[in-house]
């Protein structure tokens, strides 16, 4: 099969630009330059990895983000260097012909290939609400993560079960670790996540033969190590207290920050603010929209999007206080008023 | 438990459930005290105990005054109070984050700091709560009125302090998450303490303050 450095040269592209992406994948993984020559080799002999792309509960953004990575490879270079096998949205085979190019791929390619999984499982009800080909969706989870070299849960809805797993939660939604307990999942979140940060994943896995460096919730610690806010363009703003008041708000222009809008990005750990979307142009908050958390568990549920992060969720207003105040005075009237009882009412 | 889903706990539910506490606690004791009563008097004042009562907690805190008292006799009380006292206000109410709560809570919009104030004011408020703590630990009629609650309450600001000095100026990565969470819990812990301990003095201070001045009115004399 083919390597990285095969394709280029079949595409027409120069060993310039093979080494231009081989340093970006180095760089957006965070590895030391040293060891660019082994990277460089990795992705010249490396023959490309298998992929077997699963969909469950999902609307297939996370699949629409990842063919417009283009920081990193070329569209033409990425789709033709991921030996698809079997995914639903991109692949021409259909019905039969497609389960039956899968169960090849994972007979043939068994301990290798990476499993990508889109969308949470739905396991209630013998996972009745999400089938394919006659199978429940869980039992294909557990099918074909049995022989996959890697698995990785791309989405929130993979992740952390997203928005399927939102109140009340109608299917039983679960995340792929849930579901496959004791087996390694490189979770990447996000609502979609970025692309080039799903291609820097494979492409790790490629060169290291391992998933990379995972924090304590699986994600990749070199995209999901630090918060938004640690490298938003609108960080010095809100170190000088210089905030956005509305929508319209022509300093919100001007790059004050969001926080008062409710910008989630102090508590959400992405590359937003560093990699960026569609080719590194912009992102959300770059855009004038508060970040809404997208990437962390349960954002959906939190609600709030429009509500500055300190503000107490679920209103404490005027009212609350008064109801204390209320119920504190009762008790300390009566309690007063035994105590004097006590002394005789002097 | 992730850190997010800790945060989401402190600033929601516990944060709700420690402010309806201070509420309910600060109401039950200041009207424990008010109905508790005190004996009749009967006697006839000699002067304006009304008068008196709001002359003295107009005029308290600058009593002390003289530039003798503040710079040398009792410097650390005076100077370290104030400072701790405007930091940790300041901080209280002015800090953006703090403020948009205080905006939600009362509906009146507050005023931000831009961060080098609060800054500065954090770093007062932190510095002077040592001094006046070692300071209460050494001087012998201090130290004889000073009890376990006072340390605590001490400890307790110190750290929301410096956890919030930390979420904001050398958090790097994802420890923000958690350091903010601290802070917050820590605040909680505090709003809860408040009117259970002496740090309630913020309301009692002008019901004490002003009983002396009233029985001073009723008795005719200054102060």
């Amino acid at each position: 099969m083919e390597s990285l450095y095969h394709i280029y040269k079949r595409r027409g592209y120069t060993r310039r630009d093979f080494l231009t992406s081989a340093i970006a994948i180095s760089t957006a993984l965070g590895l030391s330059s040293s060891l660019l020559p082994k990277v460089v080799k990795a992705l010249e002999v490396k023959p490309k990895p298998v992929v077997i792309w699963l969909e469950f509960q999902d609307c297939a953004g996370c699949t629409e983000s990842f063919i417009r990575s283009t920081s990193i490879l070329p569209t033409d270079v990425l789709l033709d260097y991921l030996s698809l096998e079997y995914h639903e949205t991109l692949m021409s085979p259909s019905g039969f012909y497609a389960e039956e190019s899968k169960r090849e791929a994972m007979e043939k390619y068994r301990g290798k290939y990476v499993l990508v999984v889109e969308g949470s499982v739905s396991p209630k009800d013998k996972g009745v609400y999400c089938t394919v080909a006659g199978k429940s969706n869980i039992d294909l989870l557990k099918e074909a993560a049995e022989g996959a070299g890697l698995i990785v849960a791309v989405g929130s809805c993979a992740s952390w079960g997203g928005i399927p797993h939102a109140y009340p939660n109608p299917t039983g939604a679960l995340s792929v670790s849930e579901v496959l307990k004791g087996k390694q999942v490189v979770n990447i979140p996000g609502c979609p996540p970025i692309g080039d940060v799903m291609v820097s994943v494979i492409a790790n896995y490629v060169i290291t033969g391992k998933a990379p460096e995972l924090d304590s919730m699986g994600r990749p610690k070199t995209f999901y190590g630090q918060t938004i806010h640690d490298r938003c363009y609108r960080r010095p703003f809100y170190n000088a207290g210089r905030f956005a008041n509305s929508f319209d708000d022509e300093v919100a222009k001007k790059g004050y920050c969001l926080y008062k809008l409710g910008c989630k990005g102090p508590i959400t750990r992405n590359a937003c603010a560093t990699i960026r979307w569609n080719g590194g142009l912009s992102f959300p908050i770059q855009s004038g929209h508060p970040c809404f958390g997208c990437s962390e568990p349960d954002f959906w549920d939190r609600g709030m999007i429009y509500t500055p992060l300190s503000v107490v969720s679920g209103e404490f207003g005027i009212k609350e206080a008064l109801v204390g105040v209320a119920v504190g005075t009762a008790v300390g009237v009566g309690v007063a008023y035994m105590n004097k009882k006590l002394r005789g009412g002097k | 438990m992730s850190d997010v889903a800790f945060y989401d706990f402190v600033r929601g539910p516990f944060l709700k459930f420690a402010l309806f506490v201070f509420f309910v606690g600060i109401a039950y004791r200041f009207f424990r005290v008010i109905f508790l009563g005190l004996p009749a008097d009967y006697a006839k004042p000699k002067g304006s105990p009304p008068f008196m009562a709001v002359k003295k907690i107009i005029i308290k805190p600058t009593m002390g005054w003289t530039f003798n008292e503040i710079f040398s006799r009792r410097a650390i009380n005076f100077i370290g109070g104030f400072l701790f006292h405007l930091g940790f206000l300041g901080l209280t109410f002015f800090v953006p984050a703090h403020a948009l709560l205080w905006k939600e809570i009362t509906g009146i919009p507050f005023p931000t700091l831009p961060n080098i104030v609060s800054d500065v004011l954090a770093y007062a408020a932190l510095g002077s709560l040592i001094a006046l703590t070692v300071h209460r630990a050494l001087n012998p009629v201090l130290k004889l009125l000073t009890g376990k609650d006072e340390y605590f309450a001490n400890l307790l600001i110190a750290l929301i302090i410096f956890t919030g000095l930390l979420a904001t100026r050398w958090a790097g990565g994802g420890s923000y998450i958690w350091l903010v969470s601290l802070h917050l819990f820590l605040a909680n812990l505090l709003i809860i303490y408040i009117p259970f301990s002496r740090l309630s003095h913020f309301v009692y201070y002008f019901l004490s303050v002003g009983f002396m001045g009233w029985n001073a009115g009723k008795r005719g004399v200054s102060f």
